[in-house]
């Protein structure tokens, strides 16, 4: 047990805590530290854009974030990749950007950017020296205001997504193991492919389409804009209105209608490559979305399994059998849909069901007999400390505030969330590992080694 | 269940009432007067016994960060090249007061992840939590550093990890193409080394034991300390917890490296079922305290350092070759090298190659027109500005200045060093660092897609997945 008594930080605590309602639970919860609050304003532009702005002048930059709530979710099925590659175009420029000039802004300002998307959402971001918020707000609204897609970028941008996706699935080894368990866990809904796509289809998708595209999604009415860092409230909120204020409001969006089914018997799929030269399985169940009370509960019941060294799965694959050379639990929760799996890639020579033994051994261990005290204690902990480190940069505030809007509609989660992580009692994790991992519905997707490489294990020393 | 603490933090605004005013979309906005980039005070204390620990307070979060660094790591390995790794990877798995799942549990249960990581030119132990438990911490980073055991039964786990570790590396392309760059670049030194299952099973427990007993003194030592203290609080706390550390005579490093490099050869890893060529052209380059690094690090974002970079525009944007194109020097202590690369899909990775080396070449050629070695040096002073962010990353400089010998003012002259580089003193640099004659182009890709057109660039020589030439 951590000594409290001796922290100069325990009558803090002390006091912090007793302000808190959590204490008045039966059973109490461990103290959580005192997170320093991170202060925002926020609202919405007339056409609808949403807008959060928090300043902190500890260091003189500034980190602008753009989320338009887009994903591959919204992709047709027989154009997957569509809206990574739209946001591969959205870096070609606007009627007031020459072609490939974003960067170079960007860069030339001393700042960098990127942008990413995921299945539910993309996002934009640029980091900057405070004394550049103009330009990122003046590239920002053109993007949404002015977006210039010609052939010439299309074309390239083809070719430079398809390298990604040789990158990241073709060429590597287990690299297809993402798209794989989408294919099984999700099946049925438009989660069911991931963001990267076919290749096929990022071929076939023509011109016409992205400026569609770009029509339906990229409105203000879509978008949320987070600002973090250095500049004065009062004179941004103005520019905020000069940039953006002109773009007009869109027609509300069609998003697409997913039921999700818990209740769907798993499934079993062996994937064979011949470039996977260790045994992995990968064990995976239907969870919900991210939003449901359950997610925190699931949150926790992931690191008890595998965060750290004195976790279940690594206590008994790695350390214990010596079976696993790594192995993790992660739940991973969407807008509409979840999945938990639980993942072993296997040492030399180690059988793959010896590997899936394990792994039902200790779900199956976790449902009958639930988790000790202790374990529920340290996740919390782990959980404290976690957020404790999340938010340092000005980036982090701004994602993470836009982000808590979206897809929670609390932008103030990003000072309260670890609250709800404190609310869960011990009893929820058996509670949820019964009601979401059971035997019935786990999907297994396993990478057997080729025939030619199985080797018996070596001995060392 | 689900309680959301009200903090009265959120100000819902209405802002219908602000118009927009006449902006000039037409052109780039100007930017207000640009902030000075300064490099934070921190604080330096040399404890009675050597140890030399450094202070950055940094209130934003309610958490400390120790990282002890222990100069030496893979330059000590003395032709056993996993050995300081191991080393590393044990601190936390046995010590004389706690047994490794004791070690794991204690940690785990406060939320802190205690590791070691072994470098070129040191071995970094980092440990971090939530300030509440600073003591713990502490301990925990003592009991790890001064009292390992090295338990046998723990080692045999981890070579037998690092044995299965090696038969998933012969299928990643990015592992076997910087292997056998280093090894070309660095050749015997300990820095080109790596593992292989030979050094893996040639490692004794008692290597490890000599290892820590030499090189593990606090004279050989600094500590970095970032969080949520002050320093007067801090550094009494530090010397009481290290005060049993004693001074000790540590032996001198091994001679300096200075690598050769004769002619421009290829190297072809032969990885079949590839769909893309992981390409990588290196040379030998300057040692970590050579006087040019700010100007360097110029001179190389124009040809790679980003996405403005001219690699990433050539390969990229303009051929649609590649996902991403990058160069960097790797400095050491004691040498460095170049290395500059991209992932082409089978078919152009000759052509990719070809455009690499014109892109070396024509820095030393020609001067950097102006309008482009302008954004490069803002980029680089700007992302400098940026990283000041980063109270880990302004630690780990303050221990680099230490750690490299580096003048005690690198830092606070670096950004005016960046941002004052010339065309004529760009392509000085340039003819003094990058060559385009005496390079190694190290390919892990098809063989057989891919050798006829690079036989047209320079002799070839086949490896297989094991890093051994195959005789042609």
């Amino acid at each position: 047990m951590p000594n409290f008594m001796k922290s100069p930080l325990f009558l803090t605590l002390a006091v912090a805590t007793l302000a808190s309602p959590l204490l008045a639970e039966t059973t109490p919860p461990p103290p959580r530290a005192v997170i320093k609050p991170i202060q925002y304003v926020e609202y919405d532009l007339p056409n609808g854009m949403h807008v959060i702005l928090h300043q902190n002048k500890a260091v003189p930059v500034v980190s602008t974030y753009v989320l338009y709530k887009v994903g591959s979710k919204n992709e047709r099925p027989d154009r997957t990749g569509f809206a990574h590659f739209f946001e591969h175009l959205m870096f070609e420029g606007s009627e007031n950007i020459p072609r490939g000039k974003i960067d170079k802004f960007i860069s030339g300002a001393g700042g960098n950017l990127n942008a990413s998307t995921s299945f539910d959402q993309t996002d934009y971001f640029f980091n900057l020296p405070a004394n550049q918020l103009k330009l990122a707000l003046w590239i920002e609204s053109e993007r949404l205001m002015h977006s210039k897609i010609d052939e010439t970028g299309v074309e390239t941008q083809r070719q430079v997504v398809k390298e990604e996706k040789r990158r990241g699935v073709d060429n590597q080894p287990y690299g297809t193991l993402f798209q794989e368990l989408a294919g099984l866990v999700f099946k049925g809904t438009p989660y069911e492919w991931v963001p990267i796509g076919s290749a096929q289809y990022i071929d076939q998708a023509t011109i016409e389409e992205f400026r569609a595209f770009w029509k339906k999604y990229y409105l203000p009415n879509n978008a949320t804009l987070a600002v973090a860092g250095d500049f004065e409230i009062e004179t941004t909120k103005q520019l905020i209105a000069d940039y953006f204020g002109p773009i007009p409001k869109g027609p509300e969006i069609e998003r697409p209608k997913i039921e999700w089914n818990l209740d769907v018997p798993g499934a079993k799929k062996d994937v064979l490559k011949d470039n996977t030269p260790l045994p992995a399985s990968l064990h995976a169940w239907r969870a919900p979305a991210e939003t449901d009370p359950d997610a925190y509960p699931l949150e926790l019941l992931g690191n008890i399994l595998s965060s750290g060294r004195s976790s279940r799965l690594y206590k008994r694959l790695v350390e214990k059998e010596q079976a696993a050379l790594e192995v993790e639990a992660f739940p991973y929760l969407l807008e509409k849909a979840g999945v938990l799996g639980v993942y072993a890639m296997g040492q030399q020579g180690v059988a793959l069901d010896q590997l899936d033994k394990l792994i039902t051994e200790e779900v199956e261990k976790v449902r009958a007999e639930g988790v000790t005290e202790e374990e529920y204690r340290k996740a919390l902990n782990q959980k404290e400390a976690e957020f404790a480190g999340s938010f340092g940069s000005m980036n982090a505030r701004a994602k993470n505030l836009a982000r808590y809007h979206l897809f929670y509609g609390d932008a103030n989660l990003i000072n309260t969330e670890l609250d709800r992580y404190f609310a869960v009692k011990r009893e929820d994790l058996q509670r949820v590992a019964k009601k979401y991992l059971t035997a019935e519905r786990t999907n297994i997707l396993r990478f057997p080694v080729p025939a030619k490489d199985a080797a018996p294990a070596p001995k060392a020393n | 269940m689900i309680r959301t603490l009200s903090l009265s933090l959120a100000v819902s605004v209405s802002l219908g009432a602000l118009a927009a005013a006449a902006i000039d979309r037409t052109k780039k906005p100007d930017a207000d007067p640009a902030p000075a980039a300064s490099f934070p005070d921190y604080k330096t204390v040399t404890l009675p016994n050597g140890l030399k620990v450094f202070v950055i307070e940094d209130d934003r979060t309610p958490r400390i960060t120790f990282r002890l660094l222990i100069k030496g790591g893979a330059l000590h390995d003395g032709g056993k090249s996993s050995l300081s790794s191991f080393v590393a990877g044990l601190l936390n798995r046995g010590t004389q007061k706690r047994d490794a799942a004791t070690f794991a549990s204690e940690s785990d249960y406060i939320g802190v992840r205690l590791e070691g990581m072994s470098g070129a030119d040191a071995i970094s132990v980092s440990a971090g939590g939530l300030t509440k438990y600073t003591d713990k911490i502490l301990d925990l980073l003592v009991d790890a550093t001064l009292h390992p055991i090295f338990p046998e039964e723990q080692f045999a786990k981890e070579q037998r990890k690092a044995l299965s570790a090696l038969e998933a590396e012969k299928q990643e392309p990015g592992k076997l193409g910087d292997k056998l760059q280093g090894k070309l670049v660095f050749g015997a030194h300990p820095y080109g080394a790596y593992r292989t299952p030979e050094t893996v099973k040639a490692v004794t427990r008692e290597d490890l034991v000599k290892y820590h007993q030499t090189w593990f003194a606090p004279n050989n030592a600094t500590l970095a300390i970032v969080g949520d203290v002050k320093s007067a609080d801090i550094v009494p706390l530090v010397e009481k917890a290290f005060a049993e550390w004693q001074k000790r005579d540590v032996p001198a490093d091994p001679a300096p490296v200075t690598p050769k490099m004769e002619g421009l050869t290829v190297h072809l890893v032969d990885r079949p079922g590839s769909v893309q060529s992981n390409i990588q052209i290196s040379f030998p380059g300057p040692a970590r305290n050579n006087p040019d690094t700010a100007e360097l690090n110029v001179v190389n974002a124009t040809l790679g350092g980003g996405f403005s970079g001219r690699l990433f525009q050539n390969l990229r944007e303009k051929n649609g070759w590649t996902y991403g194109a990058y160069s960097a020097f790797g400095m050491n202590r004691y040498g460095g090298e170049f290395s500059a690369g991209a992932e082409t899909r089978n078919a152009v990775t000759a052509p990719a190659i070809k455009e690499t080396l014109k892109e070396i070449g024509r820095l030393r050629d020609e001067p950097v027109p102006e309008e482009e070695l302008t954004l490069q040096r803002e980029y680089n002073v700007g992302n400098y500005l940026l990283s000041l962010e980063s109270s880990a990353r302004i630690a780990q400089r303050v221990q680099d200045i230490d750690l490299y010998g580096l003048p005690t003012d690198f830092y606070k002259t670096y950004a005016s060093r960046m941002g004052s580089v010339t065309p004529a003193h760009a392509q000085e640099l340039a003819k003094k660092y990058l060559t385009t004659e005496n390079a190694v182009i190290v390919v892990v890709g098809e063989a057989k897609e891919i050798k006829p057109e690079l036989e047209k660039i320079g002799k070839v020589q086949v490896y297989d997945q094991q890093l051994k030439p195959v005789a042609p």
